[in-house]
């Protein structure tokens, strides 16, 4: 693949095979992996974008009662849903400002979803009347299953890249042969060895990250990736059952009585999962058959200090309200997966824990954006003609661009649609994320025209632009500009406008360096031109 | 603790980070005895420790063992970002 392989000795070493894997395997699906991993890192904060996305819901100071929430949203859907065989509540937390609920609709029209979703107002009960948006939802979601794909194809790719990332990490220990010796060396201002010594940097010191959270990632959907022992082992429905029990508290509707029975007071149900395991530590609330004399109430267990994912939850008697049933452990193996699971999402962890996340993970995005930049500083310098380089090159280049700067400013795009959207418009959410992927292909078509260098130049510059003048959009369009979120001590919307002027600089500082780079080929040209020289005399 | 044990993480990779020539010549211009450079090995590696006892003693193995971990990638980068600093500053001299 590389001239100068070939002018070695035939027979090379584990270590460049290790290499050209590492290159290969980075490189191929190395722009979904960006993405992948920037969307990751910023859905550490999903439940702040939620709350910035949805301004018109005031600043939480505190935690709205869990309880009382979920007996209002019960209470409203048993007027919308009160068919329903299943309601699924998810409960307002320190962090999010609304409660939610899925349903499933028992005969959906052709053409229309089986299933509701709605966002609802934890003091009211009523659905929401603000804007619509997916809030951070989407970031998380597009970080999985991408987005206008079939969600089961999105997570397929998503896992196809994750083993990439794990092929990528592996062989990149094994290729990195002075791991310890190169530990704090940084090389200014020499190229590729500075490229090759930041992505080492940034690769090392999250090693345990990076390895945890690829495998981790892999664990979330083992269910979809290898469902084959499952399906060999779990031939009766009453095995799938139990098998379901063991990874979620998320239970099918039993057989209905048919006899109608009003819904026992949920508050009181979520106040005794609250008594055993802390308060606003009730995730969420599952109500199956409402209305009929088997109704069934499954409290279930937040994820508050607790590495792992794996269902606790309190089974209560819908119509008397006598608990049934408490089940607050699983078999090894689920267990196990819990606590993988639970280490991906990190949602167990407090502020400082979530900020820890998120650096360590941005320092991934950063190993794998050095990653991909690296592969054309390293070819750019053995180009028979730097100005026009061949095709393939020009692809890589170009769409390093549209991924690295593209992606900044596309996110950034998704938050000015949702200040600059007009409210009331119908599918609201769903045009936010069109303007995502709108201003992204409109950064791609930028990138394939402008030369490499400016088109860097004027991406980052403009992604430094739109996070800046965000806050700014921000004071105009709510009544929340930043110095009254100070002076309100909301730091929910302080810390947004803050972070985004963070993020503006950093895009910045890129902008500028790559402005001020002194492209190399002239360097190597005019060494290649006094070694002629020197050969000619 | 998670800032006692961010702290004694930045000086313990400071420390393996002075253990290696390389870095002694960047920051002092020259290089220490071996003797030295054993010994702040030793201390580094010693400081890591007693932080993962901390954070372990703290919060308990599970979280313990999360938080060190980003405690250490985070010090790891301070400590790098000392180190370039630096070694810029000496270059302009």
């Amino acid at each position: 693949m590389k001239p100068a392989a070939n002018a070695k000795p035939p027979r090379r070493g584990v270590r460049q095979r290790m290499s050209d894997l590492h290159t290969w395997a980075g490189l191929l699906v190395g722009w979904i992996l960006y993405a992948m991993f920037l969307t990751g890192t910023v859905s550490y904060f999903k439940d702040e974008i939620s709350q910035w996305m949805r301004p018109e819901l005031a600043y939480q100071r505190v935690m709205p009662d869990p309880a009382t929430a979920a007996q209002r949203v019960a209470a409203t859907l048993g007027a919308v849903a009160a068919d329903s065989p299943q309601w699924l509540i998810t409960l307002p937390t320190t962090r999010s400002n609304v409660a939610s609920a899925f349903w499933r609709v028992p005969h959906p029209q052709p053409g229309k979803l089986p299933y509701g979703l709605a966002t609802f107002d934890p003091s009211t009960g009523e659905k929401l009347a603000v804007r619509d948006t997916l809030g951070g939802e989407f970031f998380l979601r597009f970080h999985y299953q991408f987005y206008y794909l079939p969600a089961v194809w999105g997570r397929w790719l998503a896992g196809a890249c994750a083993m990439f990332m794990v092929v990528a990490i592996v062989s990149g220990v094994i290729t990195h042969k002075k791991i310890f010796v190169d530990f704090f060396t940084f090389r200014w201002g020499k190229g590729q060895r500075s490229w090759l010594d930041a992505h080492n940097a940034l690769s090392v010191f999250g090693l345990p990250f990076h390895l945890m959270i690829t495998y981790t990632g892999l664990v979330t959907l083992m269910t979809l990736y290898m469902p084959w022992g499952a399906h060999a082992a779990l031939t009766t429905p009453a095995r799938q059952h139990a098998f379901d029990l063991q990874l979620s508290s998320f239970m099918p509707p039993g057989a209905r009585a048919d006899v109608p029975a009003a819904l026992a007071p949920v508050d009181a149900m979520v106040r005794v999962g609250e008594a055993r395991w802390g308060r606003g530590n009730v995730a969420s609330v599952l109500v199956t058959n409402p209305g009929d004399a088997q109704a069934r109430v499954v409290v279930t267990r937040g994820a508050v200090a607790r590495v792992s994912t794996s269902p606790q939850y309190l089974l209560f008697d819908g119509v008397s309200g006598r608990l049934l049933d408490v089940r607050e452990r699983v078999g090894a193996a689920a267990q196990t997966r819990g606590v993988l699971y639970a280490l991906h999402m990190g949602r167990f962890g407090d502020l400082t824990l979530r900020w820890l996340y998120f650096v360590v993970s941005l320092a991934g995005t950063a190993m794998v954006g050095t990653g991909l930049v690296m592969w054309t500083v390293k070819r750019r310098q053995k180009l028979p003609d730097p100005e026009r380089p061949h095709f393939g090159f020009r692809v890589v280049e170009r769409l390093n661009i549209a991924s690295i700067a593209g992606l900044s400013i596309a996110m950034t795009g998704f938050l000015w649609g949702n200040r600059l959207l007009p409210a009331a418009v119908a599918g609201r959410a769903r045009i936010e994320v069109d303007v995502f992927f709108a201003v992204w292909v409109g950064v791609l078509l930028y990138a394939l025209v402008r030369p490499a260098r400016r088109a860097w130049i004027e991406l980052l510059g403009l992604a430094a632009a739109l996070l800046a003048l965000l806050p700014v959009l921000n004071a105009l369009t709510t009544g929340r500009p930043f110095w009254r979120s100070v002076a309100a001590g909301d730091w929910v919307y302080a810390g947004f406008d803050l972070m985004m002027w963070a993020l503006a600089a950093l895009h910045a500082a890129l902008a500028l360096r790559a402005a001020r780079h002194r492209p190399r080929e002239r360097i190597a040209d005019g060494r290649r031109a006094r070694a002629l020289r020197v050969e000619d005399a | 603790m998670r800032v006692v044990a961010l702290l004694l993480c930045v000086g313990a990779l400071g420390c393996l980070a002075m253990a290696m020539a390389r870095h002694q010549q960047t920051v002092f211009g020259r290089a220490f005895s071996i003797v030295a450079s054993r010994r702040l090995r030793g201390a580094g590696w010693s400081g890591l420790l007693i932080a993962l006892w901390l954070s372990v003693a703290d919060q308990g193995w599970a979280l313990g063992l999360v938080a060190y971990s980003g405690i250490t990638s985070v010090a790891a980068g301070i400590v790098y970002g000392a180190l370039v600093v630096c070694e810029r500053r000496l270059a302009r001299r």
